[in-house]
This record gives structure tokens, C-alpha cells and sequence, in this order.
């Protein structure tokens, strides 16, 4: 007996040859096999047999017979419908199932569309202006030693023009800057209507591209300012007339004059998928300053546009070397950040608007990506579960000369029909729900499937996509048994694969719980920076942003002191949720040399550390009767070396941890890392959000500065009345300007907003993953008590108890859930904790949380199983046995 | 005459049938083959020329008996027919005509040995 060929060679073998051919192809490879075998022995012979079955690969041994019978064609219009027909009468029939698929891969598709648009829209930010590919944002790089670096969205104002003259690969620059203002029609109005404006160079018409309408480009002349309105600003404030040649005013933080605004141009909208996006922009001639020499620097948004082809890296370096050489500063870098990068990669970007973080959108489409796989796996684990049943069927439909390609197509099409219905179903939520998603992102959708016909055909060809691949497997394992086997009820037998099945529904739970477990760390997190002391009072604070007072401020304060309510007030140039201060120092470290060390100095009048309600540790408070204020306005007008020997004598507060890290032990002795004369030590107290450690923070006193907000701290339950009154009080006092005045507590819980979402986010999707993989083990049980039916009622024939059924029914699925639980935990452990790391101040992920989660998962399934097991349990024996 | 759909290949599977009959069958054309030209020839090549032999007329072939090492598979074994005789016999005419008309001198002036003719 001569040895075989290879099994596998020869299964390709039989595969490749067409079926009339392969009694003498296949005999005829087996002789040469042979005979090779014998004359060069077993691996030739090997070696030879593979090049023989490769070189099968032709059309003359592949091409098949032509069947002997009329062949209809499997996709002839009648055969479609009768897939359809067929397909219906199924779903129909098995309406649970229907319904569970349905269910399940509505919420996944829904989930997988709103992500998409999420996504997508954010990627879509400044792609539209015809050089966005050559526009970029000069960051300023800051080294603060060892390392460590400190990114920031603004340059020096004179650094554009500077690099404009003296690099040929720059083609155009310009600062451009968006706020906030207050525009009223007539001077004297009492309403404002608020307005986004855009202030930039006159260079910005080469950089960005804006459609004139009507009117034209000018800059400003003297001290009018000239406007450009965009369509809906205008329609908005001169509905149905002509705005061009039109004045409005703005309601002025300085100054008491309501500044004039010509409008000279009418431009059409900026795009809302843009960081630049704005009711009206203002133009500003270019102002040639030097940047070497200058004592006062102005920082700015500055944008370049470079010469197409232009290599960044090299340009970069080239540009440091010259900066460094020019200001003798090795600190101070810049980078150039591509502008399509700047709305998803500006986390350092305190001012910047519009900005969202790649993090979060990462965090959003994983999650929601994992939600369409765990319906996807709900399909295909319960069509496998449900394909038991419709072996038979496929079973005759084989006898009766049905080809596996027909079933296969059978198969899909009910699959279709389940995606087509759930397809339906998703986009219609999707549009009702595009509101709210929109509200909770805080700002429109630019691009959505609803208004983008070919993103919408995209995502039809990626379900129908999906559909088919996950109604392929099912429909591969149904169609693929011998007829002969199916009839026998073999098939039970070979669901073997149950494997696959198992692992599905444990990679389903895991999932789940990480998402639990996320969600209550989320949580706890937030809570922790809302709750945490802050080392002052935050309630009952409330807060007017900052204005020029027209030297009337101490005369409102003493005014506003009579309103019943207010307790204390106090005119301050620092407000909460403000960044950590009004000014900052870099001074030496007096415990490493190398690092530079930054102090914050934060400045009010006198009453400022008891408003707050800062608590004293040492020495005292500041006083009206000891000579704590300085009188920084005229100072500072006198000159900027006058300013600082004054600043030198003047008496400060300091943090505990300012005193820490200064090495400050004594106080009324003038200190040079302060700067000033500490006369107290106060306790800590967090300037800034829990985003940030602890700074070193100097408190200053200054007689009634001029540019300040207002801190006002009243008694519990006054807001209303206090405010009420306020507002009468500034009718008085300054009619010209706006009142703007908030909840100090609201605006600081603001801050968390991002923490606040993320939260939101992951409570709705843990909602959604528990409630899907409770849905996907539902069917699993339903269909596991249906197979054994039979058992279930010879065991209770034979005396078993419901209980002792029902734990037979569910044991198997608690066991893999607990599988779930045991791989998830420290994967969410891990995770979380590389997320909490970016938070100086963190909670920790206790043990408790996995408990908690472990026994919620727990309780889902038991719920979900038993609901089935216990109905299994308590059916009647004789109709499960009578059937046959 | 169309000479043009007989490759060469396939005048040299024919003329093996040729040679082998009446024992010609895949697995001896292709060791023969291989013998001759001292190149691996695969089975797949020589079924592929011989099935294009026999739509074309020159061959006609048979069902065989089945050995152990075909595992018990059937040969399918090929002769000459009438038609495809009368082909060869036509290839080697044109072949000789055109040798003769070669003078020995120049075929030693090319350098080929012509001792083995």
C-alpha cells in the first residue's frame, strides 16, 4: 500500500475539479503521486502533488457541467417574491424572535448612525475653505524645564507680520480673535441683542474665503469700527431691509460712550462646521509693530497661510532658530498646528469656543461601536439558536432538489427583511432624535444623514453591508448539513459550535459591565469635583463680570451694601471659574534650581478674602485700618517701574501652599519670590477647576480698580430679591452698560460640564448594553427551554422539582456571565484607572463598585432566565411529551 | 489546411497519443513527456491540450480499468482518430518540406549539429 497525498491538497483538489472530470483528474493525480513516491520519495512527491493541484487552476478543469434541466435563474423576479413571501410568513410566524432582532438591531443601527454623524461632522470642521490645507495656527510652546511643556493657542501679535516679512513660504497673516458682544440699534436702547464677532486683520479675505453679498471690505477709520454682517445676523436685526449703510452700537464694558459700528458689507453665512463661525466680522488695519524691543507684548490668535508644498517641519525649526537668535530666549517655541487639527486638538486652548475633544469622540464612537457588535452578536446567536428549528425545513427543501444557494439566499432575505424593518425603524429615531442630541452636544450637527444624500446612501451600503455578513454565518451553518442529518434531528448534535455561541455571550457581558462599572466611576468622579471643599464658600455667591466702573465702583458697592440680603461684596479684578488669577510670575524654585516656578497673584479690594470666606491660618486678614490696598490704576498709569517697586512693599495674603513652596516662614518681611509682603497665610483654596493641582496663590489688595468684576456674597435664599434689586441699582448707575451677573455656583458646576456628559453618555449607553445582552441571553433561554422541552418534562414526570428545573435551565448562563464578570473587572479596572491618572484630583475605583456591578449583572441575568425557566418549569409534562 | 489551431503543444500531447497507443492516458503522456523534454509537464496541462484535442475532432477517448493507486478511479484513455491522423501526417510534411530545403552547409555554418539527422 502506497502512502496518500496530503488530505487537505486533495479536499482542494476535489474543490477546484469540476465534478464530470474528478474520476479521472483526481485517479490520474493519485497515480502520478504514486509513481512519484516511489522514484523520489514522500516529500518530492509532496512538493510535486501541490504544484499539480495549483496547476487545476484552469478554466477548463473548474468550469462545471451545464445542468441537464431547465435551470431558473435564482434571482428571476418570481423566485424574489417567493423569497420575500417565504421570508414574511417566517418572521410573522416567530414573532418573539422577530421582535427581540428587531429590537436589538434597531437600537444598534440607531446608536451606530448618531455616532457616525457625531463623528463625521467633527471631522468635517474647516474643511470647506478652498486653502484649508495651507492655513495654520501658530502655537506658542512654553518650557517650563525638565521637560515639561506648556502649549498655548496664542503668539506674540507682532510674530505673524514678523515671520510674514521673513519667510517667502508665507503667503498671508492675520490675528483672528471671536468673542462675545452686545449690540444695540439705538443708542439709547435698553435691550442688546447679542452678537458673535469676529475681529481679524484685513489680510483674513486671502486666508479665509468669505462671499461678498453686497456692500465691500473696509477698514476701520479713526474710532468707528466697520462691520461686515453675515445674511441671517442681518436679517435678524433689520429684518426685510437693506443693513448696508445701517449703524449700531455696542453696549460698552469700557468706557460709558456706546461705541458706533458702520456696517459696510453683507457677506454670506460662515459655515457652522467651522471654528470661525460668527454673526459679524470686524476688520482691523495691521499695526507694524517689532517684536524685538518691545516692552509690552500683546498675544494673539495667529494664523498663517503657507505656500502650497511648504515643508512645516523644516519651516518650524527654521523659525525657532531665528526666534531663539532674535530675543536671546530659548523657552519661548512655537508649533504650526494645521487648522483642520485645531477644533478636535485644542485641549490646551483655554478661550477657544468652539473646540471639542478627540478623547471624548474617541470615548463615544468605541462605545457606541461595541453597541451595534453586541446586537450584531444577538443576531447571530439567536439565528444559530433559532436555526435548529428551521433545519427540517431546509432538510425537505434539500430532498426536493432545492440547491444550497437557494436556502443560503432564503436565509438572507428574512435577514434582509430584519434589517430593512430595523433600518426603517432606526432612521426614523435618529430623526426625532437629532434634536436631542444636538441639545446635548451643545451645538448643531452640520452634517447629518438627513440632509447629506450621499452620507445617507453611504450608511444604506454599510447596513446592507452588515446585513449581510452577519446573516451570511447563520445562513451557512443551516444551509450546509446533509439533508439526511437534518431530518434525523442530527443537527442539535453538531451545534457543537455552541463554543462560538458561549464566547459570544461572555464578550457581550464583559462589555456590559465594563460600561456599568465606567459609569459609576464617571459618576463618582464628578461628584467629587462638584462636591470637594474648595477652601471657600460657593453657595450663596453671586457675580458681576467684569466692566469698567467709570470710578463708580466703591459708590455701587456702598449702595449695594443696603440691599436686605447682602452680606458682604467686594470689587474684585479675579473671579471663580476665571483661571487662576489676574496676573502671574515666574519666579526662581527654591527647591530646584532648574524649574522656574509660577505664582499667581489674585486682585480685589479689601473685602475680597472675606467674601470668598477664606479661612486665616496665620497672621491676619486684610483691613481698611492698616495700609493693605494699593492704588494700582494710577500706578500703573505713572509707569511700569514705579508700578512694580510699589508691588515690591505691598502687603499680600498667601496660600498655605504659596508659603510651602516659596519657603516663606516669616511674615511683614518683603519676600522676593512673592513679590510683595505676605502679612498672612490663608488656607488653601482651589482658584481653578480640579482639572488642576494646587497653585501657588498671592492675594493682593488694591483701592478700587477701575477694570474689575464684583463678588457678592448674600444670605441663603436671597438670590431673587438681591437680584432684582441689583438690577434697579444698575439702571441708576449705569444705564449705558449691561448687567451681567451669574450664579457663582452654577458657573463653577459648569466647568465639569464635559465630566457632566460623559456621564450622561455612559449611563444612557450602560442602560442600552445591559438592556441588549439581556435581550440576547432572553432568546438563548427561550430557545434552550424549547430544545428540551422533552428532558424538562421526563425530568418532571420523574419528580423533579420546579426549582431544581429551573436552576438546570439557568445554570449554564449564570456560569458564563460570571465568566463575563470575572474577565471584565480588570479590564475596567485597568482602564479607568489610566483615565482617573489625567486628574490631579481623582477618586478611587473601590472594590465595591465591581461588587455592586458584579451582582447587578447578576440580578439582570437571573431575572431575564428565570422569567423563562420558571414558565419551562411549570409547563405541563404531557404536552412537551405528547408530540410525537 | 489550418494548421493554426494545432499549438505545439498540443501537436506534441497528439503525437504521444500517437506513440503510446493503445495504453494513452494522462499519467504515461505526461511521464513521457517528461522524459523527453527533461521539464516537469502537470497533469492538469496535458488534460487541459487533450480535451481540446478531442472537441477539436483529433482524438476520441474511453473509459478504462481502475487501479489501487488511482484509489479506485477510472482511466480515461485517448486514441488517434482518422481526422487527427491525417493532421499529424500533414504537420510533418510541411516539417520535412521545409528541412530539406535546407542546405547541410548552412546549417553547419549556424552551427547546429546535423551529424544526428
Amino acid at each position: 500500500m502506497t502512502s496518500l497525498p496530503p488530505r487537505w491538497l486533495d479536499k482542494l483538489a476535489t474543490k477546484i475539479c469540476a465534478p464530470h472530470l474528478r474520476e479521472e483528474l483526481l485517479g490520474d493525480l493519485h497515480e502520478r503521486y504514486a509513481l512519484r513516491y516511489q522514484r523520489s520519495g514522500a516529500r518530492k512527491a509532496r512538493t510535486f502533488y501541490f504544484r499539480e493541484v495549483l496547476a487545476l487552476l484552469r478554466p477548463s478543469v473548474m468550469r462545471r457541467k451545464p445542468s441537464s434541466h431547465d435551470k431558473v435563474s435564482l434571482l428571476s423576479p418570481e423566485i424574489l417574491s417567493n423569497y420575500f413571501k417565504i421570508g414574511s410568513r417566517v418572521l410573522v410566524k416567530n414573532r418573539a424572535y422577530s421582535l427581540i432582532h428587531i429590537t436589538g438591531l434597531a437600537i444598534g443601527l440607531w446608536a451606530c448612525m448618531m455616532v457616525a454623524t457625531v463623528v463625521i461632522d467633527s471631522l468635517s470642521y474647516d474643511r470647506q475653505w478652498s486653502r484649508a490645507d495651507n492655513i495654520y495656527r501658530i502655537l506658542g510652546v512654553n518650557n517650563r524645564g525638565n521637560s515639561l511643556l506648556e502649549r498655548s493657542a496664542s503668539s506674540p501679535a507682532p510674530l505673524a507680520q514678523e515671520l510674514m516679512r521673513n519667510y517667502p513660504e508665507v503667503e498671508a497673516c492675520s490675528s483672528i480673535e471671536t468673542e462675545l458682544m452686545h449690540f444695540r440699534l439705538r443708542p439709547k436702547n435698553s435691550e442688546a441683542i447679542e452678537a458673535s464677532i469676529l475681529t481679524a486683520d484685513s489680510t483674513i479675505k486671502q486666508i479665509l474665503d468669505f462671499k461678498l453679498v453686497a456692500g465691500s471690505f473696509q477698514i476701520p477709520t479713526g474710532n468707528r469700527w466697520k462691520l461686515l454682517v453675515t445674511r441671517s445676523f442681518a436679517s435678524r436685526i433689520f429684518p426685510g431691509q437693506n443693513p448696508i449703510g445701517r449703524t449700531i452700537y455696542q453696549a460698552p464694558n469700557f468706557g460709558s460712550e456706546p461705541s458706533p459700528y458702520e456696517i459696510t458689507g453683507l457677506i454670506e453665512d460662515l459655515p457652522y462646521n467651522s471654528q470661525f463661525r460668527t454673526d459679524v466680522i470686524r476688520l482691523k488695519p495691521i499695526k507694524h509693530e517689532q517684536l524685538a524691543g518691545s516692552k509690552y507684548i500683546m498675544f494673539t490668535n495667529n494664523y498663517l497661510l503657507l505656500k502650497p508644498g511648504t515643508d512645516v517641519s523644516k519651516f518650524t525649526s527654521k523659525v525657532n532658530q531665528w526666534y531663539a537668535g532674535v530675543m536671546k530666549n530659548n523657552r519661548d517655541r512655537f508649533e504650526f498646528q494645521p487648522l483642520q487639527d485645531v477644533y478636535l486638538h485644542s485641549d490646551f486652548a483655554e478661550g477657544q469656543k468652539v473646540r471639542a475633544s478627540a478623547k471624548t469622540i474617541y470615548i463615544f464612537a468605541g462605545v457606541a461601536l461595541l453597541l451595534l457588535f453586541i446586537a450584531c452578536v444577538n443576531f447571530i446567536n439567536l439565528s444559530i439558536a433559532k436555526a435548529a428549528a428551521r433545519v427540517k425545513e431546509a432538510g425537505v427543501r434539500k430532498i426536493l432538489s432545492g440547491s444550497r444557494s437557494q436556502l443560503v439566499i432564503q436565509l438572507l432575505t428574512e435577514t434582509m427583511l430584519l434589517f430593512g424593518i430595523s433600518i426603517c425603524i432606526a432612521s426614523l429615531s435618529y430623526i426625532f432624535s437629532l434634536h436631542s442630541v444636538e441639545n446635548f452636544l451643545g451645538h448643531k450637527l452640520a452634517m447629518t444623514f438627513s440632509s447629506n444624500l450621499p452620507m445617507a446612501v453611504a450608511a444604506l451600503l454599510i447596513a446592507f453591508l452588515t446585513a449581510i455578513l452577519t446573516g451570511l454565518y447563520p445562513a451557512l451553518v443551516v444551509s450546509g448539513s446533509k439533508p439526511g442529518h437534518m431530518l434525523q434531528g442530527k443537527f442539535n448534535a453538531s451545534l457543537g459550535r455552541n463554543r462560538l455561541r458561549k464566547t459570544l455571550v461572555v464578550a457581550q457581558f464583559s462589555i456590559s459591565v465594563i460600561v456599568l462599572v465606567a459609569t459609576i466611576v464617571v459618576r463618582q468622579q464628578l461628584d467629587l469635583m462638584k462636591n470637594k471643599e474648595l477652601g471657600y464658600d460657593k453657595n450663596n455667591l453671586m457675580g458681576i463680570e467684569q466692566i469698567s466702573w467709570n470710578g463708580k465702583g466703591e459708590a455701587f458697592k456702598s449702595e449695594l451694601q443696603r440691599i436686605p440680603g447682602v452680606v458682604r461684596s467686594s470689587l474684585t479684578m479675579w473671579m471663580p471659574a476665571e483661571g487662576a488669577g489676574n496676573m502671574q510670575r515666574e519666579v526662581k524654585n527654591p527647591a530646584d534650581a532648574n524649574r522656574r516656578l509660577r505664582v499667581w497673584y489674585i486682585a480685589g479690594d479689601v473685602d475680597l478674602p472675606a467674601t470668598l470666606g477664606l479661612k486665616l491660618v496665620k497672621g491676619r486678614m486684610f483691613s481698611d485700618r492698616f495700609a493693605d490696598a494699593l492704588n494700582a490704576d494710577s500706578l500703573q498709569k505713572e509707569g511700569f517701574e514705579k508700578f512694580e517697586n510699589a508691588q515690591k512693599n505691598q502687603n499680600s495674603l498667601m496660600t498655605a501652599t504659596a508659603a510651602k513652596m516659596l519657603g516663606i516662614k516669616e511674615l511683614d518681611i518683603p519676600s522676593e519670590g512673592a513679590h510683595s509682603v505676605p502679612v498672612g497665610v490663608v488656607g488653601d483654596f482651589h482658584n481653578e477647576s480640579f482639572y488642576e493641582p494646587m497653585k501657588p496663590t498671592l492675594i493682593l489688595a488694591q483701592k478700587s480698580p477701575e477694570y474689575a468684576g464684583m463678588l457678592i456674597r448674600i444670605q441663603p435664599g436671597t438670590e431673587m430679591q438681591v437680584g432684582t434689586a441689583i438690577g434697579k441699582l444698575w439702571k441708576q448707575f449705569f444705564p449705558e452698560k449691561l448687567l451681567r451677573i451669574s450664579n457663582i455656583e452654577d458657573k463653577l458646576t459648569k466647568q465639569y460640564e464635559a465630566e457632566s456628559k460623559l456621564h450622561q453618555l455612559f449611563m444612557f449607553f450602560s442602560g442600552l448594553t445591559m438592556f441588549l445582552s439581556a435581550l440576547g441571553i432572553f432568546g438563548l433561554v427561550v430557545q434552550a427551554a424549547e430544545q428540551r422541552s422533552k428532558e424538562v418534562g421526563i425530568r418532571k414526570v420523574l419528580g423533579a422539582s420546579v426549582s431544581g428545573i429551573v436552576a438546570l435551565l439557568s445554570r449554564d448562563f449564570v456560569k458564563l456571565v460570571l465568566i463575563a464578570i470575572a474577565i471584565a473587572s480588570p479590564l475596567a479596572w485597568f482602564s479607568l484607572e489610566k483615565w482617573l491618572n489625567h486628574y490631579p484630583y481623582r477618586t478611587t475605583v473601590s472594590w465595591w463598585i465591581f461588587v455592586a456591578t458584579g451582582a447587578a449583572t447578576l440580578a439582570v441575568t437571573i431575572f431575564t432566565v428565570s422569567f423563562q425557566a420558571i414558565r419551562a418549569a411549570l409547563a405541563d409534562p404531557v404536552t412537551s411529551l405528547r408530540n410525537e | 489546411m489550418r494548421r493554426s489551431d494545432l499549438g505545439e503543444f498540443e501537436e506534441i500531447v497528439l503525437l504521444a497519443v500517437a506513440a503510446l497507443s493503445p495504453g494513452a492516458y494522462s499519467v504515461v503522456i505526461a511521464e513521457e513527456l517528461e522524459k523527453e523534454t527533461g521539464q516537469t509537464v502537470s497533469t492538469g496541462a496535458v488534460h487541459a491540450a487533450l480535451q481540446r484535442l478531442e472537441q477539436k475532432g483529433y482524438l476520441q477517448s474511453s473509459l478504462g480499468e481502475a487501479t489501487q493507486e488511482r484509489g479506485g478511479r477510472r482511466k480515461r484513455l485517448f486514441t488517434v482518430t482518422n481526422f487527427g491522423g491525417k493532421i499529424l501526417s500533414d504537420a510533418r510534411t510541411v516539417r520535412n518540406n521545409l528541412w530539406d530545403r535546407i542546405a547541410p552547409g548552412e546549417l553547419s555554418k549556424m552551427g547546429l549539429n546535423v551529424s544526428g539527422l
